[in-house]
């Protein structure tokens, strides 16, 4: 008992065992308080209402693509039915066609399904999203998303996305005309 | 060190000291994965499918406008009337143009041009029920669109 080693002068470690139990509360929070929302969709820009002037311009046939949607969530592309998978190819080739004089015409039948316009909606876009990226690689050698804004604004300028949503509320129809830029 | 040691037997414990770093890791996911829910959902809906999205940016001028049936306490659908909610209460048509208006004069002038609403409309609302919808968002001058969506690998 003599030579007794002094453990006196050791400072005993941090007890890390409420750890975990730490990290598993702020973990039961963050799991109640938060949601993992969409956060991608598709931008449009709605034309404003001008009470003062009717934007009926008779416009040649030739420059002018008409979409319907009916109840039963058929496409009808100038009185011919038409399925989904065509309607990309022949805006590509409409647009193309006439540079900047064009528009597309949209109406829904009130009760069809908003999944079926959202569709009509994103083969359309993709039809100018892939004009917008030929052009873009043919002036600037990159595609569309990597442009600088003024770029971008450039190539906006060349192809114009022109959709005119025209629409009958229950009692009388009205049409809205918009040049959507995006 | 005499033959007759002691044998110890007994089978050693799980070494649990890794399990604080375990939880961390998947703490650390959710914590950039996720975003702080502003409000309750009190419709049920599910967003379309598409592949031309943008993303969603500068969230604090952003309203959501959820579309489709009506939820109970139980998170059961009550009943098969679709119905609107702006931000966190559900409304009607009539009274959505007055909180848009009203949301808006509390805005500063540039965020009122950078003012977007997201629709998250349920697949199968009807079309009626989207166009008065934007007829009315028109007449109170918020013109930024955004119809929400997941995507879908490109064909």
């Amino acid at each position: 008992m003599l030579f007794r080693k002094h453990n006196r002068k050791t400072v005993p470690g941090l007890n890390t065992s409420s750890t975990a139990d730490i990290s598993f509360m702020l973990l039961i929070l963050f799991l109640v308080t938060t949601s993992m929302d969409v956060d991608k969709g598709l931008s449009h820009q709605l034309p404003p209402i001008d009470k003062t002037k009717k934007e009926q311009q008779m416009v040649d046939s030739r420059h002018i693509m008409i979409f319907r949607i009916t109840e039963n969530n058929k496409f009808v592309l100038d009185e011919k039915p038409i399925p989904l998978s065509q309607i990309k190819p022949r805006v590509k080739e409409f647009v193309q066609r006439n540079e900047k004089k064009h528009i597309i015409q949209l109406e829904a039948n009130r009760k069809s399904a908003y999944n079926s316009y959202f569709q009509l909606q994103n083969e359309i876009i993709s039809a100018y999203n892939i004009l917008r990226n030929q052009r873009a690689a043919r002036t600037f050698g990159k595609t569309y998303e990597l442009c600088s804004p003024e770029q971008q604004a450039q190539i906006n300028n060349e192809i114009p996305i022109r959709i005119s949503e025209v629409y009958e509320p229950s009692t009388n129809e009205t049409s809205k005309g918009g040049n959507p830029k995006q | 060190m005499s033959l007759y040691r002691r044998h110890n037997h007994a089978i050693p414990a799980l070494n649990t000291a890794s399990l604080p770093d375990l939880i961390f890791t998947i703490l650390f996911f959710f914590m950039l994965v996720t975003h702080m829910r502003k409000a309750s959902i009190k419709v049920k809906y599910q967003v379309p499918v598409g592949t031309e999205l943008t993303n969603l940016t500068k969230k604090s001028t952003v309203s959501y406008i959820y579309i489709g049936k009506p939820l109970g306490e139980t998170g059961q659908v009550v009943s098969s009337e679709t119905k609107i909610q702006l931000n966190d209460k559900l409304v009607s048509l009539n009274d959505i143009k007055q909180s848009l208006v009203r949301e808006r004069n509390s805005m500063s002038p540039e965020e009122r041009k950078a003012m977007l609403v997201s629709i998250r409309a349920d697949q199968n609302t009807n079309m009626g029920l989207i166009i008065d919808l934007k007829q009315i968002l028109r007449e109170a001058n918020v013109l930024n669109v955004n119809y929400a969506a997941v995507t879908k690998p490109k064909r």
